[in-house]
């Protein structure tokens, strides 16, 4: 099978699924007890509009209210597909527009962690098969089991108190942190995007580490003089996006370092078997280019996999994290439509989420079948 | 546990022995079973004896493997611990809930104790109360004030404070905050203050007095002096951390275990089934899965928990209750019957007869219709599904009374028997007309069948797994008849713990499906699983009887694993606000109430932190040393 017919299958294997997921969201959206109509004109349901009728019943129509079941499903599918995903209640702008700025922010985060997580749990699991059952091996286990076991929103809140607010020998701006007044202020910002004296532009791309590169320079916020007059450049922009994102994404990279170290020295143990190896060694290679060159490299194949699924999972960890570091991403904004009972918004966060873990696995299989063609063939 | 719960405990067992101690009496009388079936007693005995020493032998073996492991070891002594902490809460706390409505909505007494004392505090034996000098001044009151405690709760229900033994006092402030000079106030006794006039010429209203008070309900008798005080400090509402920390061991080892169980087995029986028949039933459950997969898992688990937040209370239909038991007990009682009617198990040697009978292909296209042939095909179509017509026409049968069979309306109660003896007699009499038409038995067999296979010879035999469930639902049937409510409460307060309870198995059995869907396409194709299938054993055996056993490993090591998962996942759902409500001793709800004073009270979020860490970390352990055992690689 050819490379773009492997990819053509498994786009349209995509379909189903995704369709399955909207018949989810949308039975969900049929349980939750809050009546879409209302929700949606609040206080105005009693105006009457220029077509005679009530905001409500209009409302009730546009929805397909009263129309079976099905059918809303079919209105729901085609609202979807033409941008139309409804008006969120909580934050008062249309789902998708939300959406739009949120992904961002939670992809950036999963990706910068699972590019910190990915070299810890590589790095350990390669030292744990090289010293299999030695000292090393048994606290990596250890280490791994206790990894998976932390409670994220807990490990977030201590590296909040011991990065952010105990290490005082960085930058003095992070110092003068509203949350913590007594403390010295530590090495890193414990929450919010960018600092709160300037703001980004919202010309970019939403991903304010590409953004810190692309958009004008803003001025910061001068508190002697009371206005906005500091010039800022590019690479202050960009060091502070990076430090204001450090603490989440390690704490998202530490939960997901355990599960990684144990795949890659079980991988590594089964590629340290194979003949290959055997040959290299039986040439007089050295036993650090043997392992380096030869076994890692063939390892590092099946835990591309395993990307795909830790998308999945960092978005999941978002959740929490981003409560805690209060970004505007995915996770806080399903919390907050969940709390509020903002149905159009939960639809939407999970259509999402789903959408890119789904994505994200199919780039990961693609990029599977490239470096393994034997997978293409199944 | 409720009334319903002992009541029908009560009963099942009081059914259970009248019938066993009967039959045994009846057999006595007689004299001849009895006697007879000594050997087959013996034999029972000897097996059952035998069947545990292997059980106990393999156990042994296992434990040897286990205790290699250091790791393995540590993880069973965190789950030991916690688990006796969670048994012996109430002897070790010295705060506890006051009531205790269920385990998850307990409320806790505002305490004496000032709020968000450091750990080992001496300020956890202070008490601040303010004296109305405004009121001793204009309205008369006494200038000898009692000492008391904040308003507490008492047994009527009505807010009143206590009151409390004075020490010494620490401090007095104004309303403002500032200090004032200590002498303002004199400690008249152990219980009341005396008011001077110095204090009385202050312009405040108002003034605090701090004091040390007589707190020896809240020492720890096994802690030294000087240490035996909240030492784990105190939470916002002035509680003893400590206490509320153990407390919570109950809820979160509750939550895990619940959900893990149900999850699994929910998984197991899906999984199975998807496995087991393949084709398109495994097509679509996978394509289930895979929706499920594709959100992430606290997102899914919250999206259910907003699904059921109007959920008050589960119930179902007293109809659909009625009806699912009777499905249960035909489908579990069918095998039986039929057993007991023509000896051994055998719709399919019925059908195997029928199939012999029917005629070659090759003769069947000279003909261009055979009456013979499709009358045969008909019986053996009948025969095939047979449980569902069987099903059905209890249906009609029960359709017919629909209207006022459940009605609230007492007298229909007799109705209502009524109808359960017809219906199982209807099911009765079909199967054994089935079986007299169709094979030719006759019926004074089936009734000599019948009084025989109530083997009371051999208890081991009556005390079969199936025959106590069928006694379970024929006394929930019974319930159920007799109740005059029009719904079947299966969970009375479905309240917020019950719901992320709820969620969390609804997301986490698609994982388990597809473990055990793995398992179940290695095992089926075993020589064992053909050998069953060509002796005729039905599906539903052959999957949990033959298959599920072999494939137990795996589920242990996911039970033991999922049960630290779910701790976790649950106090994540509370600590964002959609579990346990706030100011329960619930772990993740302790975390998030103390993170408004983080970090300057750190103890607030580290302690219960940690705890959910370390009972998760000794789930988490030991199910990766159970892994070890059960690793074939590892069974030397």
């Amino acid at each position: 099978m050819k490379l773009q017919e492997f990819i053509v299958r498994r786009l349209i294997l995509l379909i189903p699924v995704i369709m399955g997921v909207s018949i989810f969201t949308f039975a969900i959206a049929q349980i939750i007890p809050a009546d879409p109509a209302a929700a949606l004109c609040g206080e105005k349901c009693g105006v009457v509009g220029s077509n005679g009728l009530t905001a409500y019943e209009s409302n009730v129509i546009r929805l397909g209210l009263d129309k079976p079941v099905w059918q809303q499903y079919v209105i729901y599918v085609t609202n979807l597909l033409e941008g139309d995903w409804g008006e969120s209640v909580t934050f008062h702008r249309p789902v998708i527009e939300k959406l739009r700025d949120a992904a961002p922010i939670t992809l950036e985060m999963s990706f910068l962690s699972l590019a910190m997580g990915f070299p810890m749990g590589i790095t350990l699991g390669i030292f744990s098969a090289v010293w299999q059952d030695k000292l090393f091996d048994q606290a990596s286990r250890f280490v791994a089991i206790a990894f998976v076991s932390l409670p994220i929103f807990w490990l977030a809140m201590m590296f909040q108190y011991i990065l952010g607010t105990q290490v005082g020998i960085c930058d003095p701006i992070t110092q003068a942190l509203p949350l913590v007044p007594d403390t010295e202020g530590g090495c890193f910002p414990i929450y919010g995007r960018h600092d709160p004296t300037y703001t980004f532009p919202d010309t970019g791309t939403g991903f304010h580490l590409i953004d810190s590169w692309i958009v004008d320079e803003p001025t910061k916020f001068n508190p002697q003089t009371n206005r906005y007059e500091v010039s800022m450049s590019h690479w202050d922009m960009f060091i502070d996006t990076l430090k204001h994102l450090f603490l989440p994404c390690f704490t998202l990279a530490v939960a997901s370092t355990g599960g990684l170290l144990r795949y890659m020295r079980a991988s590594l143990l089964e590629v340290m078997n194979e003949d290959y190896v055997r040959t290299a060694r039986a040439k007089g290679i050295s036993e650090t280019r043997v392992i380096l060159v030869h076994a890692v490299r063939n390892a590092l194949v099946p835990i591309v996999t395993i990307l795909g699924f830790s998308i999945g999972g960092a978005i999941g960890g978002a959740v929490l994290t981003e409560t805690i570091f209060a970004f505007p991403g995915m996770g806080k904004t399903a919390v907050d439509a969940i709390v509020y009972l903002d149905f159009s918004m939960i639809m939407g966060v999970t259509l999402v989420t789903a959408i890119i873990f789904l994505l994200s696995n199919l780039l990961v299989d693609i990029s599977y079948a490239i470096v393994d063609p034997r997978v293409r063939l199944e | 546990m409720s009334d319903f719960t002992t009541d029908f405990i009560l009963y099942s067992i009081y059914l259970f022995f009248l019938i066993f101690t009967i039959g045994v009496i009846f057999d006595k009388i007689r004299g001849k079973k009895w006697a007879e079936s000594l050997e087959d007693r013996e034999e029972g005995f000897t097996r059952f004896i035998q069947g545990w020493k292997q059980r106990f032998y393999d156990l042994k073996k296992s434990w040897k493997i286990f205790r290699k492991s250091i790791l393995a070891i540590i993880g069973l002594t965190l789950i030991v611990t916690v688990s006796t902490i969670s048994i012996f809460a109430d002897d070790i706390a010295v705060e506890h809930p006051y009531r205790n409505l269920q385990d998850t909505e307990d409320l806790w007494w505002i305490d004496n104790e000032p709020r968000r004392e450091a750990p080992f505090s001496e300020a956890c034996d202070w008490h601040e109360q303010g004296i109305d000098l405004f009121g001793i001044k204009t309205k008369g009151y006494s200038r000898y004030v009692p000492a008391v405690s904040d308003p507490v709760i008492n047994e009527n229900g009505s807010l009143t404070p206590m009151p409390i033994e004075i020490i010494e006092i620490e401090f007095i402030e104004d309303d403002l905050g500032y200090d004032l000079n200590n002498s303002l106030i004199i400690v008249y006794n152990e219980t009341t203050f005396f008011v001077t006039d110095e204090a009385l010429n202050i312009t405040s209203s108002k003034i605090w007095v701090t004091y040390e008070f007589q707190n020896n309900d809240m020492h720890h008798w096994w802690l030294p002096d000087g240490y035996d005080v909240c030492i784990m400090g105190t939470t916002n509402t002035g509680q003893d951390l400590f206490s509320k920390i153990l407390y919570g061991s109950r809820i979160s080892l509750k939550i895990g275990i619940t959900v893990a169980f149900l999850t699994v087995a929910l998984g197991t029986i899906v999984g199975s089934i998807s496995g087991y028949y393949g084709g398109v039933i495994d097509e679509v459950i996978m394509r289930i899965t895979d929706v499920f997969f594709a959100v992430p898992g606290l997102i899914l688990a919250m999206a259910f928990v907003a699904a059921l937040q109007n959920t008050t209370s589960l119930t179902i239909a007293m109809s659909t209750a009625a009806f699912l038991l009777l499905f249960f007990n035909i489908l579990s009682t069918r095998n039986v019957i039929s057993e007991l009617i023509t000896g051994e198990g055998t719709d399919r040697n019925l059908m195997f007869k029928i199939k012999n009978k029917l005629e070659p292909q090759s003769d069947l296209e000279n003909k261009v219709f055979n009456f013979k042939n499709s009358m045969l095909e008909t019986a053996l179509f009948l025969l095939r599904f047979r449980g569902v017509l069987l099903v059905g026409l209890t249906l009609i049968f029960l359709g017919s009374f629909w209207p006022e069979l459940w009605s609230n309306n007492t007298d229909v109660k007799l109705v209502k028997s009524l109808t359960l003896v017809a219906i199982f007699t209807l099911y009765v009499v079909i199967t054994i007309l089935d079986k007299t038409l169709n094979e030719g038995v006759p019926s004074k067999l089936i009734s000599k069948r019948i009084s025989e296979s109530f083997d009371f010879g051999n208890p081991y035999r009556f005390l079969a797994l199936r025959t106590i469930l069928i006694f379970i639902s024929v006394v929930l049937l019974i319930f159920v008849t007799k109740s005059s409510d029009s719904d079947f409460i299966l969970i009375k307060d479905f309240d917020r713990l019950w719901k992320i309870q709820a969620a969390l198995i609804l997301t986490g059995w698609p994982g388990y499906a597809r473990l055990i869907r793995g398992q179940v396409l290695y095992i089926r194709e075993m020589t064992f699983v053909e050998a069953a299938k060509s002796v005729g054993a039905p599906d539903g055996r052959i999957m949990f009887r033959h298959i599920l056993p072999s494939a137990w490993a795996p589920l242990l090591v996911a039970f033991t694993l999922d049960v630290g998962g779910t701790i976790l996942s649950a106090s994540g759902l509370s600590f964002i606000g959609l579990g346990a409500e706030p100011g329960t001793a619930e772990w993740g709800i302790l975390v998030s109430d103390g993170r408004r004073f983080f970090p300057n009270s750190w103890w607030l979020v580290t302690f219960p932190g940690l705890a959910i860490l370390l009972t998760t970390l000794g789930f988490n352990l030991l199910g990766d040393g159970l892994r070890d055992i059960v690793d074939p690689k590892n069974k030397r």
